[in-house]
């Protein structure tokens, strides 16, 4: 899973957004380092709305524009959390070396 | 409709239609979203005189490339027209590596290096790198080995990095010696380096969702290339005044003439989907050696030898003509047999 698609997935977790509402909590969940363009997001969406991932929930009306709103599906939601387990192993892995390569005098790296 | 999102729609359309018809009024009202500052009046002005950014825009062009050159997941269609442009891409950058080799015993010949061939006419003096510009345009155009040699590893980024630098220094040479009076206004180089950032561009088509090049074929090729083309070309070449007349848009010409006999020969033993993106990479690339040697012939006006020069040029012409139209034939009746491109339609869950 790339890393837009596990932004967007994430961002879609507590409830459906809208197009530009992804992009924008995808910005404050990475805390600003993950920006999507709208050819980046809509080039990931399609593929997660392919896969079955993520589904239209409503279309609404807004200042004279159809908003679409999308939502995990159950399936998206076994992959983000499936995702999020490997990268938290790979995380504890790094973790656990990284601590026992440590410097047991200086607390430095060695 | 606001100027912005006029300017918006006009990008898009670099997306196939059928996707567009399923994303694009979403995409806008996304866009348009993106563009509100908060501020009504801030707001209306960007409407009216505000442009999609450049990373909008490159945005948009990447996902364009990866669904018309699609990838192994992709659509049959798109997926056959993403192998064409990479099988034509791979083929060209590997003519350029396996060529600038020929240009290193060239220079070894000229410079008397190579004691058992006959020694260079005395019309060919080697002239030694007068100033910077001969010494950048001589060392630039040896990148397209690491550049062929980083596409077929799987780093696309750098090969494009390093094909710029086999194209700016000379056509930076080219514009000034041609501005100076050095050299006779041509035709010919700007035709080449025209062809050299398709090249570049082409090699987008490496995206993330495209299959790895094959390493060991592709890489075998170099060696096998050098031994089969340039190593005989100049040896006869030194031999045989007469074939000097060969230039590079008539050995461009000779050479995708001979890929393409050899592929259709292939072809009658193989299945149409296999054979197909050769196909219709050979087809791109018998299109493009047209142009180039259509576009330098006016070169040859002011040359001594120019009727048998027009002369080997039209022969040129008519045999990629004659093997070409027939392959190209062959590869659109192929593609038009395989399911166009389809798209995800988002269907609402609930009622709205």
């Amino acid at each position: 899973m790339t890393e837009p698609a596990f932004f967007i997935l994430t961002a879609l977790l507590d409830a459906p957004r809208h197009g530009y509402g992804i992009v924008a909590e995808v910005a404050e969940l990475s805390r600003g380092r993950v920006q999507l363009k709208i050819g980046s997001l809509y080039g990931v969406l399609d593929r997660l709305v392919g896969d079955g991932l993520v589904e239209l929930h409503r279309e609404e009306a807004w200042q004279g524009r159809l908003r679409r709103y999308y939502r995990l599906t159950e399936r998206g939601r076994h992959a983000l959390e499936a995702e999020a387990q490997r990268l938290a192993a790979n995380a504890r892995l790094a973790s656990t070396r990284l601590r026992e390569r440590r410097n047991p005098i200086t607390g430095t790296p060695s | 409709m606001s100027r912005l999102e006029e300017r918006y729609r006009f990008v898009l359309r670099l997306l196939p239609a059928a996707y567009r018809q399923e994303w694009e009024d979403d995409m806008v009202a996304a866009f348009l979203d993106s563009m509100d500052t908060g501020d009504s009046e801030t707001t209306a002005y960007v409407m009216d005189y505000g442009r999609p950014s450049l990373s909008e825009v490159a945005s948009i062009v990447s996902l364009a490339v990866r669904l018309r050159l699609g990838g192994a997941d992709a659509p049959p269609r798109s997926f056959a027209w993403g192998q064409a442009v990479r099988l034509a891409t791979l083929m060209a950058m590997l003519a350029h590596a396996v060529m600038v080799t020929a240009s290193i015993a060239v220079t070894l010949w000229l410079s008397g290096k190579i004691a058992w061939l006959p020694a260079p006419a005395v019309e060919w003096p080697l002239s030694p790198p007068s100033n910077i510009w001969h010494t950048a345009w001589n060392l630039a155009g040896y990148a397209w080995l690491p550049a062929y040699i980083a596409l077929v590893l799987g780093h696309r980024r750098v090969a494009q990095a390093v094909a710029l630098l086999a194209i700016v220094p000379p056509a930076i040479t080219t514009a000034v010696e041609q501005a100076t009076g050095d050299v006779p206004l041509s035709v010919s180089p700007w035709a080449m380096r025209l062809i050299d950032v398709f090249l570049l561009l082409a090699m987008a088509a490496f995206h993330h969702g495209a299959p790895p090049v094959p390493r060991r074929p592709w890489l075998l090729a170099l060696p096998i290339g050098i031994l089969l083309v340039p190593v005989p070309l100049f040896t006869i070449q030194a031999t045989t005044p007469a074939l000097r007349l060969l230039d590079w848009p008539g050995l461009s010409c000779a050479a995708v003439t001979a890929a393409m006999v050899v592929h259709l020969v292939v072809r009658v033993s193989r299945r149409p989907p296999r054979t197909l993106p050769w196909s219709l990479a050979l087809t791109l690339l018998a299109v493009t050696t047209l142009a180039l040697r259509t576009a330098t012939l006016p070169d040859y006006s002011d040359q001594a030898q120019r009727t048998t020069l027009a002369t080997i040029a039209s022969v040129e012409v008519a045999a990629v003509i004659a093997v070409g139209v027939p392959l190209a034939v062959l590869a659109i009746q192929a593609l038009r047999r395989l399911p166009s491109i389809p798209t995800v339609a988002p269907r609402p869950t609930t009622p709205s």
